[in-house]
């Protein structure tokens, strides 16, 4: 089971993503817990991806149906990208879709 | 320096001929071998090569690889378990060579023609068909050709390139 760490306060969900690669071989179960805990959890979620050094397009995938799953309304802010995660990102245009910021921001 | 030459040239190895490192691999169709083999790969010419030359050509064979998982291996032995592929990755001047064959069905054509991303619909965004988008836009000298029953995907990640 992919390794993510949640960390519940009152109007956010943290997430850390504990897991080095989310590639093809733990894409769809990344997928499946990830969006059970968004939904579970029906607050805005900042996720933590430093520990992430390597995505691919199914990780990518996985992550575009969590934004989809999750009300319009409710923010998917993604924090911490490592240069390998970010240039997926930004080479498929997905920069303009998610909310992404830098890791600092989590040192509040 | 002919190939005689060279193979005459004596027991000490002059140190501007120094060998590089290079990677060949035979896996199994599968994403868990897929990993592996990145993994070992990324040990291989990371001390060689910038970290944005390594997450380019690490990038780009996933996508290869598991475009061979996914499709290739089912349509030559249907239910019978995954096949193998070959992935063979030398350095030369100016980019990492890269070739992967398999046993698989033929290649579409249209994977090998200008892509551009799939539409960005923000009420219903794409989900995948980012594959091929990514190995043509960080490849270059891309090529596929079938010999007899064999895939042949052939291309060069460059040690530097322009953001895209």
């Amino acid at each position: 089971m992919p390794k993510l760490i949640v960390n519940e306060t009152e109007d956010h969900l943290v997430i850390r993503i504990e897991e080095t690669r989310i590639d093809a071989a733990i894409a769809t179960r990344f997928k499946d817990r990830l969006r059970e805990i968004v939904l579970r959890g029906r607050k805005p979620v900042r996720l933590d991806m430093r520990c992430v050094d390597f995505m691919d397009s199914s990780g990518l995938g996985a992550m575009i149906a969590v934004r989809k799953a999750l009300p319009e309304t409710l923010p998917l802010v993604l924090e911490g990208l490592t240069p390998n995660v970010d240039r997926v990102f930004r080479l498929t245009r997905m920069d303009s879709v998610f909310d992404i910021r830098p890791a600092t921001t989590l040192q509040e | 320096m002919s190939s005689i030459e060279r193979q005459n040239a004596g027991p000490q190895p002059q140190p501007a001929t120094r060998a590089q490192p290079m990677f060949h691999r035979v896996l199994q169709a599968d994403s868990h071998d897929v990993r592996r083999t990145l993994t070992d790969l990324h040990s291989r010419f990371s001390s060689q090569i910038s970290a944005d030359a390594m997450g380019r050509l690490e990038l780009v064979l996933a996508e290869v690889m598991n475009n061979v998982t996914e499709h290739a291996c089912d349509a030559a032995m249907p239910g019978a378990g995954p096949g193998s592929m070959h992935l063979c990755v030398v350095m030369h001047d100016t980019g990492l060579s890269c070739a992967i064959t398999d046993d698989g069905g033929m290649l579409p054509a249209d994977c090998l023609k200008p892509r551009s991303l799939p539409a960005l619909d923000p009420l219903d965004l794409p989900e995948g068909g980012f594959g091929w988008f990514l190995i043509q836009g960080l490849t270059q000298s891309l090529c596929y050709y079938r010999e007899e029953h064999r895939n042949c995907l052939a291309f060069t990640v460059p040690y530097q390139q322009a953001e895209i």
